[in-house]
């Protein structure tokens, strides 16, 4: 006998600092609206439960019945597919995971390192890499020089230290265009791709957009009120209010700063620009994204 | 990779090799190719395979390191990279002797069986606790973690009756401060000494404790086992004496803070104030 699969479960899958919280928290949103006419306010710290990481070491501990420590990165990346495919145990109940690593690595032998079986689709959330530099710079403490080398670093990868432990394994995400190619071009599971300025320009078509995908209540006022409820100065006003949210890093100021697009083309240098459109023109026109040089054509 | 059915474990494992658990009885294994080491073997028959094998027998067995002093055992109780092994090589250090690790089983008496006896230091925890890590054996070819075992380490090799339970790890979610760390990063940081324990308030908040740092908690639900698991939990937890226990981060912080402390006196850790509002209570 195997563990058996749940209902579904969908992948909310980004490069970082691209708008992967914000939709979670709209998510957690939308169902509290949802169960009831007027909930509690939202408390970030509590509430937003909308799934584990997908490289939770906890988790995959608990999907693949060993001590993952005992594995290389290497060992583990082929093996991770196989995990997920039922929620943790005594755990959760909501299952929208979020995903950071690139649909596959250079170590899972061409397999996915999120697992497929039963997942009901991907929701792709990206963001003008000149503004996810700005936004990795704030959250890493990084130089904006050192953000716009990891954008372009092929092997760039979260937790890539194997010389300590920790509750995430090394996520592999690759150069910025490598990663939005791994998502988009993967034919395994259904993929919805929204844009980060989507979701701030036009929020109620995006979000229904989203809802519907992931089979959530989409009434267009429940819509409105939870996209209200999690605006961006909301979000800030509650992070000031808690004193802090759980998810942001030790030396961030705040994890909710500005959410504005633009700050990229406003604060990058022209040479760090044209290295952005130079070596990700492909993935930024597919989204319609300008580099420092002229518009590209935006192509669905 | 995992088939599990009552009585039978099967464990699948790409590039290291194939494991079996019957009855409770006997382990079975075969390497996937011949760069398969012995070592490689053995790091997953001692650890799942062996927690498998007790699941089967019905013995209650805890993601826990269990340290044993004047006869009297302590649990440290956590998932893996926890800080369990950390923190039991200071204590070590501290007169304490190991007397199992990684898993820990407690039978129906309350005592604590002896175990496995290999502490699995990470690369940056053995150069925060100075140890010569160029002569220390990797758990496996290619991990950047080291073996310590006996003669290293003091051990007790006889079952000793459970004292206490610490859970590892904060008592809740915290956000950490807004305010930017200043330039030395010890801003945010606990001082030196302060080791605290907050006291699990409700029997219910202590067996939920004990229930999800159940050895693989899916392994007792796939081989029937486990309302034998909360049944045994529940055992457990009259015995009382579950903290949760929180440490300076930083090794080298904690190395010092444990010198200060005596883990059989809990009184001495409880921090009153923040007990009260405990959210670990039911």
């Amino acid at each position: 006998m195997t563990a058996s699969l749940d209902q579904g479960y969908w992948y909310l899958a980004s490069y970082p600092k691209s708008g992967n919280t914000w939709c979670r928290v709209f998510i957690t949103e939308l169902q509290r609206l949802a169960a009831l006419p007027e909930p509690e306010p939202l408390n970030l710290n509590l509430d937003i439960q909308t799934g584990t990481i997908a490289s939770s070491r906890y988790w995959l501990n608990d999907q693949l019945g060993i001590n993952s420590c005992d594995l290389s990165f290497a060992e583990l990346d082929p093996l991770r597919g196989k995990a997920g495919a039922s929620a943790l145990l005594y755990s959760e109940g909501e299952r929208f995971h979020k995903v950071h690593d690139a649909f596959v690595s250079p170590d899972s032998k061409g397999r996915p390192v999120v697992n497929t079986q039963g997942c009901q689709g991907a929701v792709y959330i990206v963001r003008h890499p000149e503004d996810v530099v700005v936004s990795l710079s704030h959250f890493n403490s990084w130089d904006l020089s050192q953000c716009v080398d990891s954008l372009l670093n092929p092997q760039e990868a979260l937790v890539p230290s194997e010389r300590f432990g920790g509750k995430q394994v090394r996520q592999h995400m690759g150069r910025w265009d490598q990663h939005v190619d791994s998502w988009l071009q993967q034919k395994q599971i259904p993929l919805l791709a929204i844009r980060y300025e989507d979701m701030l320009a036009n929020g109620v078509e995006t979000f229904t957009a989203l809802a519907k995908f992931l089979g959530l209540p989409d009434d267009g006022a429940l819509i409105e009120n939870a996209i209200n409820n999690t605006s961006i100065d909301r979000l800030r006003t509650m992070e000031d209010e808690l004193g802090g949210f759980v998810e942001n890093p030790k030396g961030c100021e705040r994890f909710f700063r500005s959410g504005r697009t633009g700050e990229g083309a406003e604060q990058l240098t022209l040479e760090q620009r044209r290295r952005l459109a130079s070596a990700l023109k492909r993935g930024m026109d597919r989204f319609g994204y300008e580099g420092p040089d002229g518009a590209a054509a935006k192509t669905d | 990779m995992l088939q599990m059915a009552p009585g039978d474990w099967r464990l699948a494992l790409e590039g290291i090799g194939w494991f079996r658990v019957r009855d409770g009885c006997r382990i079975s294994w075969e390497r996937w190719d011949d760069s398969v080491s012995d070592r490689d073997l053995r790091t997953f028959v001692v650890t799942s395979c062996l927690g498998a094998l007790l699941i089967q027998r019905g013995a209650l067995v805890l993601n826990a390191t269990t340290l044993v002093r004047d006869g009297k055992a302590v649990l440290l109780l956590g998932s893996p990279v926890s800080g369990k092994s950390t923190l039991a090589w200071c204590l070590l250090q501290q007169g304490w002797q190991l007397l199992s690790s990684e898993l820990s089983v407690v039978d129906d008496q309350g005592l604590v069986w002896p175990g496995l006896q290999q502490l699995k230091l990470w690369h940056d925890s053995a150069v925060a606790l100075d140890l010569d890590w160029s002569e220390l054996p990797l758990v496996r070819r290619g991990l950047k973690r080291y073996s310590l075992l006996p003669p290293q380490l003091p051990v007790a090799n006889q079952a000793a009756p459970l004292a206490l339970i610490y859970g590892m790890g904060a008592r809740e979610k915290k956000p950490p401060p807004m305010t930017a760390v200043v330039d030395d990063g010890m801003a945010s940081m606990p001082a030196v000494g302060e080791v605290r324990a907050f006291q699990m308030q409700s029997e219910r908040a202590a067996l939920l404790r004990i229930r999800d740092q159940a050895y693989q908690p899916r392994f007792y639900r796939a081989m029937g086992q486990e309302v034998n698991l909360f049944l045994k939990a529940s055992s457990l937890v009259q015995l009382g004496g579950g903290y949760l226990l929180e440490v300076p981060e930083g090794i080298s912080r904690m190395l010092q803070a444990v010198k200060a402390v005596d883990l059989l006196y809990p009184d001495a850790l409880v921090d009153n104030a923040a007990n009260q509002a405990d959210g670990v209570a039911a």
